[in-house]
Formats: C-alpha cells, structure tokens, sequence
C-alpha cells in the first residue's frame, strides 16, 4: 500500500484534467488551472494524459484496467505531485492502482506514480499548507463529500477552505454520508437503486434548499444534475474549485462558467 | 437486455417495505454514530486496533482454535469438528439422539442459518424452535432473515400478527407488545420441554475457552437454564487470542449494532453448569464449523474473516436500503453478504458473483466496520475473479475498447473532438459512460465539450513557468 | 482425533503456509477501549448507578427502599434466595415470601431477590455466576429481578471485570431490562427475560 504522508509537496506540479473534465467539463479544469497558479503553482499539464482506468477497474475487468494505467503512469513519469480535481480519480491512483497491480511485475513504479497523486483540496490544504481561501463567494451552499475522500483528508481539506471564505454559507443536509448513487457502471448496470440512491440525495439537498450544491468530483454532480434536471426541477451545481477560484474575483451570487 | 437481480429485486421491493428497511437501517447508523462520537475521541483507532485483534487472530488460526479445544477440553465440555454444512448438522442430531433428546431450544446462531439446521433436525423427528422473537417468526413463516442484526426488518406489525393468529398464539392484535407477550408465554412452554439449547458464540477466547453470547432479549440463557444439554455451533473463525480482546470487541459490538455501550446480556460459557447450580446444562458440546472458511482463509478476501456480524454495514449500505436483505439470495446480506455469501458458495460461486457488482463502492461499509474490513477492495477482488472466470455480468460493458482509447493518446484526443463534431451520442458507448439508455431514462447528460481545455491550456500564456507539454 | 479436525487443521495449515506476513499480535492495553468520559470518574457507586439507571435498570440503595417499591408492585409472590433469608423478617410484612425454587414455580414467582457476584460502573452491569446463582432459572423467569450488589464488588471498568473473571462456567453481565425491537424497530421490555431488572446496593 503506498503511504500518502510521505508525497512530494512542492510547487512543480503535473495536472491530471480527468477524462469528465476532458470530454463535459472545460470549465472544471480551467478553474483548477486558475486556482492552482494563484497558489503559485507552476503547472505542467501532460497532453497524452488519458484517464486512470476506474471504468474498467470497476467493472473488474483489470487487465483492460492495467492497460489505462501503464500508459498513464508513463505519460506522468517523474518526481512531482500530481494534482487531480477529483477524489475518486485521486483514489484510483493511490489505491487502486495498489489492487490491481498486487501480483504485477512493474507494480512499484506504478505505485511511484501513485505515491505522488494529490486530491486537489488535500494538496492545497496538506500539501501547500494553506489555512484559509481569500476573497468573497456570497452564497449558501451544500458541499456533497465525494465517497471515494472517505478516509482521506480532502473532505475537511476542502470544509476548511470553503469556511474561510467571506460571505459563503455551508448548509447541512440529511443523510450527508450517503453516496450520490451514481458509482460508475453502477449507475447503469443497477438503473433502480442508483436512481432511488440520486433522488434521495437529492430530496435531502432540495430542503436544505442551498443556492449551489458543491462536490470535489464532477461524477457525483455528473449524476445528481443530470436526476434533477430530468426530474424538470434542476440545481446549481459547482466543483469547489470554481467556487475558490469565483471567490478571488469577489463574486456576488451571479451564475458562473 | 438481462438484468442485475439485485437491481430487480429492489424494483420489485413493496415501496412500503422498502421505507421501512431504510428508516429502521438509517436509524441504527445514527445511533452507532451518536454513540461512538459521545464515547470516543478516536473510534476509528479503536476499530483499527480490533481490526488486527481479529486479523491477528485469524493469521493464527492454527494456533488459537487448538488452544481453544485445549481449554474447553480441561473445563469438561466436548470439542467437535465439522468440514461441511452436513457434517455439522449430522454432529448435532448424533448428539442429540446419543442423549435421547427430542426437544430442542435454538438461540439465534448465523451458522445454524447456513447449515439449514432446522430442516435437518426437523427431517430427523426433532423439534427444533426459534427462540429470538424475530427468529421464531421467521420459522413459522418459513421465511429468510433479511438483517443478521434485525431478522424480520421486512415485515410489518400486522404479518405479525396473522403469523401469531394462525399458529394458535391468539386473536389478532398487532400491538407490539402484545405479540411480544405472547411469545414470552409461548416460549416459557418451549424452554420447560426442551431437552437441550442449541446457540452460536460471537467469540470464543482461546485462552479461557469462554464462549461469548449477547442478546438483548435473553433467550440463549432461558435456552441455557432448564435445558440438559448445550450445543454451541461455532465458525472455526471466531477464536480470539484472549479475554482481554473480548473487552476490546464488545465495546465495539454493541455501539456497532444496536447503539448500546453493551447488549443487555453478555454470556461467557466455558464449560457445563456448576455441579452445585439446580439448573443448566450437565453436557457442553463445542462443534466448530468450516463450512468452507478454510477456503476463504485461503483466498484474497480472507480480511472478511474478521467480521463480527455486527450488521453496521447492512444498516449504512445505501444498496441494503434499497433492496433490502432477499435480495442477496443467501444467509449474509448487504455489504459483508456480497463478499462472504460467494465465497461460501464454493462450486456455485457464479450464482452469487453478481453480489459483488451490487455496490457503488462508496466505502461506507468500510468506515463504519467495527474490524475495519476493506469490504470495497474485496468487492473489487470478486469483480475481478468473475470476469477471469468469465461469468456473464448483465449491464457490465466490455471495456476492451475504452482500453485501447485509454492506452492510445492520439486516439482518445481525435475522440473528444469527434463528440463535439458527433454532437457526442454515437462515442458514449466507448467512453467511461457506457450503455447510455439506462442512463438517459432518469438522467440527462451535460454538453459534450471534448477537448475545449485541451485548447484552451494550449493557446494561454504561461504562467508561474509552467506549460502544456 | 478426528479425521474432521485433521482434515481442518490440515486446510488451515495449506492457507497460511503461503502468506508473506502474518498480522504480529496487537497490544491491548487495559483501558484501550475505555469511553472518554470515564477517567473523570472517581466515584464507583456513584458511577454504577448513574450508568444502570440509564440502562433502564431499576436502583435501591437501601433495603427499606426497595421493599416499599416492591410492596407498589404488587408482587403476588416473592422468592428470596436462601443465602438473604436474614432479610425475610424485615420484608415480612405484606410480601408472600418463599426461599424455595423450583422449576414448576416459573410463572409462580413474580420477584426474586438473589445475590449477585458483582457491578460494572463503567456500564452500569450486574454481574451473575453460577457460584453466585441459587438457580439460573430463579433470576430469569421472574418478571422481576433483584440483584444484591455488595458496593466493594464493584469494578470500575468493562475491561478490570474481565482481567477479574472468576473461574466459573457460566458468567452474565446484565444490563438493563430484556428487551426487543424485532416488531418495526419499537422497543419492548421484558421479552424472555425480567421486564424490570432491579438492582439493591448493599
């Protein structure tokens, strides 16, 4: 298992977009981009980056799995963080990775890669060691912690940045540990309990009745947006990382990009 | 197109039913929650210090279950062994029909659930009754428990109630109360008669051979007092090194299961009653069950050995909540059912390699598990093994092709443009989205927007020094 | 022995035989699992009564006490165990007294008051033996049960009281009332067991 006190910590950073970012959600990793530099970050951004593998992971297809990830651990081969706006995808690299690679030949120089991966709001937080995000976000929001931080310190990372900034609001809902329902191939292969699991989020959500539902993994508001709009009623959604890069332009409730 | 049954069961689940799995499950996670957070600065060391309690324990297993055989042995009460589900029921019939007993008093045992021991003992002219309310229920319904905590959490007051007017228990009356009164009455009839107890243990300690039992409503001791003979059937697994781990695990049983500090009764037997105590069994027989265990030791999920069926896992799992215990088709539901139920299934573990599907891996299980089990990692592992062994999994798409995307960067960046040109539809099925249909039924999805970063970053000024490479 | 437990043994053996590590024994130290609020307490009975009063279980710290409670339960019949029929001639008066028990009076017996072997503050337990029992059954039939605690039997913690087992067969620790929420998660007391467990501190 790779041990997550001992990643890198500087500035020099590799940024893995994800493939959500990559293919629906632009705005995501401009953010991140944005975010990142004005915490003095120099960012490398690896064009032939793909995805982690988690689908086929998931799916328990491994080898298919391990194919994704060889390449990847390639194309972000050297020494410094990884940074990557997503838990789950996060989690892939520094533990499932470790899974799927137990009885491999090159499974320590996948767990290289895997030992410098940061989730975004754990690297500004433990990794930066930032205490607070300047600036002005006036809103109530809701901040769904994404499943795949459990056990890790993203959750209070991104809780403690998101506080500090003036005029932001977090709410509680009911229910709060409780997975969005959307869990990949889960969402398709089990249509019945990932929809009930989505809607009573989203029951839960709807009365705490905030103005943006915030995640740090754009599957889970990926599936609780796309419930609610078909449901016709739909909710603001952010990455937290759009809202601590809104807050550095005082932003005052308007929608964002 | 084939269906998860799990996902078919729960659609099929009575919405009423359904609300009330997920009410009475919500319930025990907050309760758990409420008290570990009053009690414990730190659970999460505690669950981890019990964790390798049982894994150390199981890592030895050679070690503690002869040092447990010993020191039940040295007190009086007799050891036996049993490879197989048979086995273990021809064990306790022989026993019973070597002391001439007839009438048998069961206290709630999950081993007695997977060795279907009631239908055997009924087959050999013994009556065998169900003593937990719960449990008694479910026998005279010919029912499945649905929890390994709350057996009858699927039923409503008033099944309960037409159950207890059929079998002669009284009018019909769906206080709960009064259904509990009855059975109190019922029961006293039972115990009286019967010649022996049959329990299960929730630990044995090596050291002192003391078997652990808890219950809140006292049936294994009323199955312990007027009773001749004490029949405990116990997983091989349940060995600990010594008393003082016993400490340890039941302050962690109890908050995990029910909310309590403790149950209301904890129970250490090591051996036949006192020669001076009137009531209470004169013979003591231990069997100690594999039932396939030893095949899960040997496997890449042996960690599930640890489990101390405390049910945190079914109450927490938002899978559980929804399909509610039937729906795992086997004597362990939820999160621990899908990865202990196929294993022990053996030869017959493609029946149940859906089971492990059954789960969006949202680690809850994890989190609240008292031993600390990394039930997500090992639902993974089974994931794993079914496709190496190719047991055909409805709504699982093939993921050769996203490989080949995922692995090929030329590829997968003339992909993302091709959505945006495709206006997206035609590519999802490649992509980490497949099967798009069951998708699109209940949700929408966002604007394909394909390589618009991948631009973006491209064409930006450098800042800090950094670039696109 | 038998074939069933070589064959066993044998499994076991074949299973980790291969592993790399075994997980190395953990030290557990006494008060590892002790709730956090316990190293403020300093007073054993003070602790063991609030603790079993919010068990459910029903407290006296005098005899007169619970006689005048017993007399408003209108216990038809009471057993007193015979190593406490020093008492019978102060709990005469009103109580249907027996320092008999057999197992025909089951549904006799509405109270008994017998002796226990000793108290867990921490968790507000009553601890029962066979050593201690003059009949398992006569402290759990009875709707009512009375437990005689003597105060210096008391220990402080769930993890002292195991280090202090005795070398007895049979040990109970009672915690509260028998109850039940099998029926939709509603709580029910006395299922099996005593509906009101009483405990008398001496």
């Amino acid at each position: 298992m790779i041990n997550l006190a001992a990643r890198p910590k500087g500035k020099r950073i590799q940024l893995m977009a994800t493939c959500l970012c990559d293919a629906f959600y632009d705005g995501v990793a401009k953010a991140t981009v944005e975010v990142l530099e004005h915490a003095g970050c120099e960012i490398e951004f690896p064009e032939n980056q793909t995805c982690c593998g988690q689908p086929a992971f998931n799916c328990g297809q491994w080898p298919a799995a391990r194919q994704v990830m060889r390449h990847t651990a390639s194309v972000f081969a050297g020494d410094q963080p990884i940074i990557v706006p997503s838990g789950s995808c996060a989690a892939m690299m520094f533990h499932g990775s470790s899974l799927e690679f137990e009885h491999e030949p090159d499974r320590a120089a996948i767990e290289q890669v895997g030992g410098r991966t940061w989730e975004l709001g754990d690297y500004l937080v433990n990794g930066l060691g930032l205490t607070e995000w300047p600036g002005e976000f006036k809103a109530r929001v809701a901040f769904h912690r994404a499943c795949h931080t459990r056990g890790t310190a993203s959750g209070p990372a991104v809780l403690q940045l998101l506080q500090s900034i003036r005029g932001l609001e977090i709410v509680p809902f009911g229910e709060g540990e409780q997975c969005c329902g959307f869990g990949g191939t889960f969402s398709v292969s089990f249509p019945n309990v990932s929809t009930a699991m989505g809607e009573l989020k989203l029951e839960h959500l709807r009365e705490a009745a905030p103005d943006y539902i915030v995640s740090g993994d754009m599957s889970c508001l990926m599936h609780l947006g796309g419930l609610a709009e078909r449901d016709g009623q739909p909710l603001k959604m952010l990455h937290f990382v759009q809202i601590l890069r809104d807050a550095l332009h005082q932003h005052h409730g308007s929608p964002t990009r | 197109m084939a269906r998860q049954l799990v996902d078919t069961y729960a659609k099929r689940l009575d919405p009423l039913v359904q609300k009330a799995v997920h009410d009475n499950s919500a319930a025990g996670t907050g309760k758990r929650y409420t008290i570990l957070g009053e009690d414990y600065a730190d659970a999460d060391s505690l669950r981890k210090l019990a964790g390798a309690i049982r894994q150390h324990s199981i890592d030895h297993l050679d070690e503690y279950l002869a040092q447990a055989e010993t020191s039940l042995t040295q007190r009086g009460a007799k050891v036996h062994y049993a490879v197989t589900a048979d086995d273990a029921c021809r064990a306790v019939s022989d026993i019973l029909k070597a002391a001439g007993a007839t009438r048998v008093v069961k206290s709630k045992s999950m081993v007695s659930e997977e060795i279907h021991l009631n239908d055997h003992l009924a087959a050999e002219g013994i009556e065998s009754v169900e003593t937990d309310l719960g449990e008694y229920i479910i026998q005279i319904d010919g029912d499945h428990p649905s929890h390994i905590v709350k057996p009858i959490i699927h039923k409503m007051r008033g099944d309960i109630a037409r159950s207890f007017e059929r079998e002669g228990l009284g009018d019909y009356n769906d206080d709960p109360e009064v259904i509990t009164r009855r059975a109190r009455k019922f029961m006293r009839g039972k115990y009286l008669a019967a010649d022996a107890g049959i329990t299960g243990a929730n630990f044995v300690s090596a050291e002192s051979g003391r078997l652990v039992l808890v219950t809140n409503e006292g049936n294994s001791r009323f199955c312990l007092a007027p009773t001749r003979i004490h029949i405990a059937l116990v997983g091989i697994e349940k060995v600990v090194p010594s008393d003082a781990d016993l400490g340890v695990l039941l302050n962690l049983l109890g908050r995990s299961a029910t909310g309590q500090q403790l149950t209301v009764y904890t129970e250490f037997i090591n051996g036949p009653a006192r020669p001076d105590q009137p009531s209470g069994p004169r013979e003591m027989h231990v069997i100690f069950v594999d039932n396939r265990r030893t095949e899960v030791l040997a496997s890449d999920c042996r960690e599930i050995l640890r489990c101390i069926r405390c049910g945190a896992c079914l109450n927490v799992c938002p899978v559980y909540r929804q399909a509610s215990g039937h729906a795992y088709r086997s004597v362990y539901p939820g999160p621990v059912g899908a990865v202990l139920s196929p294993l022990l299934a053996g030869d017959k573990f493609n029946e149940l390699a859906d089971l492990p599907k059954a789960s969006s891996l949202c680690g809850a299980c994890n989190e609240v598990c008292p031993v600390d089990i990394p039930i997500p990692d090992l639902l993974l592992r089974l994931r794993n093994r079914a496709h190496q062994e190719h047991v055909p999994s409805p709504g699982t798409p093939p993921m050769a092709g996203f490989a080949l995307l995922g692995s090929h960067p030329l590829i997968w960046r003339s992909a993302m443009m091709f959505g945006v040109a495709k206006d997206y539809v035609p590519m999802l099925d490649k992509l980490p989205v497949p099967y798009l249909g069951d998708w699109l039924k209940t949700r929408t999805l966002p604007k394909w927007r394909g390589g618009k970063f991948r631009s973006w970053i491209k064409s930006r000024p450098r800042r800090n020094g950094g670039s696109a490479q | 022995m038998s074939a069933a437990r070589e064959t066993i043994f044998a499994a076991i053996h074949a299973a980790l035989a291969p592993l790399p590590r075994r997980e190395t024994r953990p030290h557990v130290p006494l008060g590892v699992a002790e709730p956090q609020w316990l190293g403020a307490e300093t007073d054993n009975v003070a602790l063991f009564l609030r603790r079993a009063r919010a068990t459910g279980t029903v407290c006296f710290t005098s005899l007169a006490e619970c006689e005048a409670w017993l007399l408003g339960q209108k216990a038809a019949k009471v057993y007193l165990a015979d190593s406490l029929a020093a008492w019978s001639s102060q709990l005469g008066a009103g109580l249907d007294l027996t320092l008999e028990y057999h197992r025909d009076q089951v549904d006799v017996i509405d109270a008994a008051l017998t002796p226990a072997a000793g108290a867990i503050a921490e968790s507000g337990s009553i601890i029962m033996t066979d050593g201690s029992s003059p009949d398992r059954l006569s402290e759990l039939a009875p709707w009512i049960h009375i437990a005689v605690v003597q105060r210096e039997t008391i220990h402080r913690s769930i993890a002292e009281a195991i280090a202090a087992m005795p070398d007895d067969p049979n040990i109970i620790w009672v915690t509260g009332p028998s109850k039940t929420a099998d029926v939709e998660g509603i709580l029910i007391q006395g299922v099996h067991g005593p509906g009101v467990q009483a405990c008398l501190l001496v």
